[in-house]
Parts: C-alpha cells; sequence; structure tokens
C-alpha cells in the first residue's frame, strides 16, 4: 500500500461512523441535568435556611448580651457580668440543641434501629 | 455551515434561558461525532462518562457559548478538558483500551495503532483526518503552534504507517 493509499484509508476508518441519534443517550443527559438542577436547588434552599439560622441566633446573642449589660441584670450579678453572659449564652445554646427539629430523634434511630 | 451554526447558537441561547428541549437537540445532533471522538481518545467505557460530563457542563456554560466557533468545536474543548481532568486523576493509565500484542509483520488494527500514540498525536489525527477539523481548530483545541500541529499528524501518521507495515518494534 502506498503512503498516500494508506493515508485515505486511515482518514477513513477515523471518520465517525454513521448511525442514527442515540435517544437512550440524549435521555441519561436530561435526566442527569435534572437530577443535578433539583441538587442545585436543594444546596441553595440548604444554605439560605444555614444563613437565616445563622442571623437568628447571631441575633438572639446579641439580645442575651444587651440583656447582661441591663443594670437590674448587672446589679444581680455583681462584679460576675461576664460569667452571667456566658451562663445565658449557655442556657441558649442548650436551648437551641434541645429544641432544634430532629436534632435528637434520628440519631436514636440510628442507633437504636428502627422497631 | 453557517445555518448550522445559527440553528445551534440559537438552540444553545435557548438552552441557556433553561430550555431542556433545545439542549435535547443539541446533544441529539452532537453526541455521535464527540462520542466517536472520545471513545477513540478513553476507549468506548470511558467515553459515554466523559460525554455525559461534557455535555452537562454545556448546559450550565450554555450562555457562555457566543457562535464565534462551531458548536461542535465549542463542546470538544469541554470534552478535552474534562478528558484531561480524567488522565489527571487516573495516571498513568493513559488509553484505557491497551494495544493488543503484536507478532512482528502482524497488521494492526487502527484502534490499536492509535492507541500506541501520544495523547495529542492521537487527538490531532483523529479530529483533523477523520473529523474534517482545520489545523487551526485542532491548534486551538490542543494549545500548540499550528507548525507543531502539522508536524504532530506527520509523525502520528508516519509512526502509523510504520505499524501498518510492520516495521515498528
Amino acid at each position: 500500500m502506498s503512503d498516500e493509499d494508506f493515508d485515505t484509508f486511515l482518514g477513513k476508518a477515523l471518520v465517525p461512523p454513521e448511525r442514527e441519534p442515540d435517544r437512550r443517550f440524549v435521555a441519561v443527559i436530561q435526566a442527569r441535568i435534572a437530577l443535578e438542577d433539583q441538587l442545585a436547588a436543594q444546596r441553595r434552599l440548604a444554605l439560605s435556611t444555614l444563613a437565616k439560622q445563622g442571623l437568628a441566633l447571631l441575633a438572639v446573642a446579641a439580645g442575651l448580651a444587651w440583656l447582661a449589660q441591663a443594670g437590674p441584670v448587672r446589679s444581680f450579678l455583681g462584679n460576675e457580668s461576664g460569667l452571667g453572659l456566658l451562663v445565658l449564652l449557655a442556657a441558649f445554646a442548650f436551648l437551641v440543641v434541645l429544641m432544634s427539629p430532629g436534632a435528637a430523634a434520628p440519631s436514636l434511630t440510628r442507633r437504636f434501629g428502627k422497631a | 455551515m453557517q445555518n448550522a451554526n445559527d440553528e445551534d447558537l440559537a438552540l444553545s441561547r435557548r438552552a441557556a434561558e433553561g430550555d431542556g428541549a433545545a439542549f435535547a437537540m443539541l446533544v441529539e445532533k452532537h453526541e455521535r461525532p464527540l462520542r466517536a471522538f472520545l471513545s477513540r481518545m478513553a476507549g468506548p467505557e470511558l467515553a459515554d462518562d466523559i460525554a455525559q460530563e461534557a455535555f452537562v457542563k454545556a448546559w450550565r456554560a450554555a450562555a457562555q457559548y457566543d457562535g464565534r466557533a462551531r458548536y461542535s468545536t465549542w463542546l470538544t474543548r469541554i470534552a478535552w478538558r474534562c478528558r484531561l481532568d480524567e488522565l489527571r486523576k487516573s495516571k498513568p493509565r493513559e488509553f484505557d483500551v491497551a494495544p493488543a500484542a503484536q507478532e512482528p509483520g502482524e497488521r494492526m488494527a487502527v484502534n490499536d495503532m492509535l492507541a500506541r500514540l501520544s495523547e495529542k498525536e492521537r487527538a490531532a489525527l483523529v479530529l483533523c483526518d477523520g473529523h474534517g477539523w482545520t489545523h487551526a481548530e485542532a491548534a486551538e483545541l490542543l494549545a500548540m503552534p499550528l507548525g507543531t500541529l502539522k508536524s504532530t499528524i506527520a509523525r502520528a501518521k508516519e509512526k502509523c504507517r510504520a505499524m501498518w507495515s510492520g516495521d515498528e518494534p
């Protein structure tokens, strides 16, 4: 086979084979895109919820700090206003953990299994 | 050619606005050559994974396609980057269909010959000789000067010719 013949043969062999469009592949891509869009929406929702909850926590913590500085509370705590703030924040954190939805139940279910 | 590109640009713009049906038409139109190229590059099994990744990225980046290059060129560029990422992750494996053991003088199948070329030689040869890409398009994709691309193709053909005739050890 001459060089030219070989080049022609190679060129023909490298042409993508003719066939009908693969609709199954198209469907796979569509499903994957739908899944990725769904995951992205869930990620966005989770992030915005986290941001809102963070803001709410900050607001409550700031409120507690302000409360700890109030005259009657300060006089009640005497010189231990820093300690008082810490106690208030700890109590608040405990309440958050206690009252956050699903914080305890799933771990119990995981630990003990379903009945 | 220009009409086909205008049509692709219109479909891509619709896809950028969230029109899944328009994007499905683009996938239907371009999956065959893209998967054929990737199959030559990575072997048939990995080719589909890379093609899926490339199409998902093309969907996300649909607004960035401006119609200056052919849609197939733009899409192949995305797929090529996916292929390079995949290669980085799975080094030193280069071609996922190992070349068959060859008796001296025995004629080789085209895939076996391609498997013995370097990644860039294979890509340049397949795109320019098989897919009808211009040298300039392939040079841009492979990030090499035009002259280097031409010599890469010539070297690839020379190697294939030697393998075909059984001259290569």
